[in-house]
């Protein structure tokens, strides 16, 4: 599975750009980036190259950060494709608590990140059907 | 188990009458032998003979840490030092340090008191007790101690600190009773855990003060040690640890009524309140000989309940303490304090949190806003949660202090962090 960093932030100007910022000087490679808010804090989601330095870093900071665990799905560049996702873990019971995408770089290709409520049986449902899942 | 069933049943009518008794013979000791109080008395026109008993409490002034600290050290001692057979002191976050005295009757009460302790928590000479407080000028040891070896019971005096020895006595000396900070018997509990020993062990109680502690926190106690987490509450300045205790029914601290009158008052007016107000909590010291005290203001916050309690004992219980005195606020005319507000957040994280408290005047309206670091423990990855436990904490100030509460969640280290006493309000309204 997926490593992603959850980082807590206060919806002030220049909040988002201090934790990007923590991370690029401390050369940790920022995947892709999600903000989750309300009107007064957000969360803020992280998938980077060592998620390891990357809580360190922002711990060192006085940040608080969580480590966990998502699953990041290979879309192929079919119509279609998320909606097969989708389907197939609503048939299977699993709900979804929040998604994201990003684009791979190099390939070009998207990746789709969800957090489910029943993570393995989400994983072990998409491999038996075929899904590539990200690592 | 009931260690002096004559005291601890007494009824209302009965000791009332031992109380103000003791209180008239206080009065005279102290008038003849403390200066500092003598002069107290003329400025108030407060003769020996206008204390006839304790429904004439009132008329005597008050005693504080600070009257202590400008007598320091031996200034308001009753007795010449030659009486006095032991010192104890406790260290102040400012300043200097509260020093006590002991006579040797002073010395047998406190045993007393601590024995009737061990005994409402199920501590008797079967037992072995690990007695983990701190030896020394802090009264936490030499207290406990006393008390022990009053009911017989098999001491094990290890005192503060050295976690691996601790963990070794109670593996190898198999001890019953522990004694000692709340938070340092969950440190225990920890490491025990960790080193698979906790079924190595044979403690069936814990009796823990010295520190302000939670209901969650006796909940984690028990429930890590399958013991039983007993409140032992006092302070060394009216004796010790043992001024009151909880019996096994953990409903409230039972108070050594024959040695401590207590009183609750309002902290701002300075009157006593009626039977079962909550406010600060006063002791006068009606036995004491080395170090009699008028009226002293604890700055704990507590209520007192008069009923007989289950175990058959009729000294009136003080409630567990909700907050301190310190920094009062009066918030659209309800009195709020900070600690009240500390207390809610202790009942949530179990740790000292980080907040601070901001008061405004928006249209000639008091509003209150406690803003909480979100640390890691509380953190969770999901707004919803985060919206509960903002819920969460909002119901919980609320059902404390009983006024409206705007709660903001801030990111950690956002809060001035300050030497010594931290500054935890910020009140706006220039008034
Ligand atoms: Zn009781």
């Amino acid at each position: 599975m997926l490593s992603q960093l959850s980082v807590f932030i206060e919806n002030k100007k220049g909040n988002l750009v201090r934790v990007t910022q923590i991370l690029k000087e401390n050369d940790v490679d920022i995947r892709a980036i999600a903000v989750f808010d309300t009107p007064e804090f957000g969360i803020l989601r992280l998938i980077v190259i060592d998620p390891q330095k990357g809580k360190e870093v922002l711990n060192e900071k006085g940040y608080s950060v969580r480590l966990g665990e998502v699953i990041g799905i290979e879309l192929t560049d079919e119509l279609g494709s998320l909606n097969t996702v989708l389907e197939l873990l609503s048939d299977n019971d699993i709900t979804i608590n929040y998604i994201y995408s990003f684009v791979l770089r190099k390939e070009g290709l998207p990746v789709m990140v969800m957090n489910v409520n029943d993570m393995r049986s989400a994983k072990e449902t998409l491999e038996k059907n075929g899904i590539s899942l990200y690592k | 188990m009931i260690w002096n069933e004559h005291i601890e049943c007494m009824d209302r009518e009965q000791i009332e009458k031992l109380q103000s008794q003791r209180l008239c013979e206080m009065v005279e000791r102290v008038y003849y032998n403390v200066p500092f109080y003598r002069k107290k008395m003329q400025v108030l026109g407060l003769e020996i003979g206008d204390i006839k008993g304790i429904e004439d409490l009132h008329k005597l002034p008050f005693t504080t840490k600070d009257d202590l600290r400008e007598n320091y050290p031996f200034g308001m001692f009753a007795v010449p030092m030659s009486q006095v057979v032991r010192v104890h002191a406790s260290s102040g976050t400012t300043g200097l340090p509260t020093v006590v005295g002991y006579t040797r009757n002073d010395l047998s009460n406190w045993s007393e008191i601590v024995a009737r302790a061990l005994y409402g928590a199920g501590v008797s000479k079967e037992d072995r007790i690990q007695n983990s407080y701190g030896y020394g000028l802090f009264t936490g040891g030499l207290g406990l101690h006393g008390g022990a070896e009053k009911v017989g019971a098999t001491i094990l005096p290890l005192s503060g600190g050295n976690t691996r020895k601790q963990i070794q006595s109670l593996v190898d000396f198999e001890p019953t009773a522990i004694s000692c900070t709340p938070s340092y018997l969950l440190y225990l509990a920890e490491t025990l855990k960790e080193e698979e020993l906790l079924d190595k062990i044979k403690l069936r109680v814990a009796i823990l003060g010295a520190e302000p502690w939670t209901e969650n926190m006796r909940k984690e106690i028990e429930k890590q040690l399958n013991i039983k987490a007993i409140d032992i509450y006092g302070l060394s300045e009216i004796m010790g640890p043992g001024v009151s205790f909880e019996c096994i029914n953990q409903c409230g601290s039972h108070i050594a009524e024959d040695h401590f009158i207590p009183e609750i008052i309002d902290p701002k007016t300075l009157k006593p309140l009626p039977r079962g107000s909550e406010g600060e909590l006063v002791f006068t010291t009606i036995t004491k000989e080395a170090l009699p005290l008028f009226r002293y203001r604890t700055k704990d916050l507590s209520s007192l309940i008069y009923e007989t309690c289950e175990c058959g004992r009729t000294s009136v219980r003080m409630t567990k303490i909700t907050g301190r005195t310190d920094d009062m606020l009066i918030i659209r005319g309800v009195n709020v304090f900070p600690s009240q507000i500390e207390s809610a957040l202790l009942e949530i994280g179990e740790t000292q949190p980080h907040y601070m408290i901001y008061v405004d005047r928006v249209n000639n309206l008091d509003t209150l806003e406690v803003w909480v670091e979100v640390d890691e423990k509380f953190f969770s990855d999901e707004i919803k949660q985060l919206e509960a436990l903002t819920r969460k904490i909002t119901k919980q100030i609320v059902n404390i202090i009983g006024i409206s509460v705007k709660v903001k969640l801030v990111e950690p280290k956002t809060i001035l962090r300050s030497e010594g006493k931290a500054k935890r309000v910020v009140d706006r309204r220039h008034i």
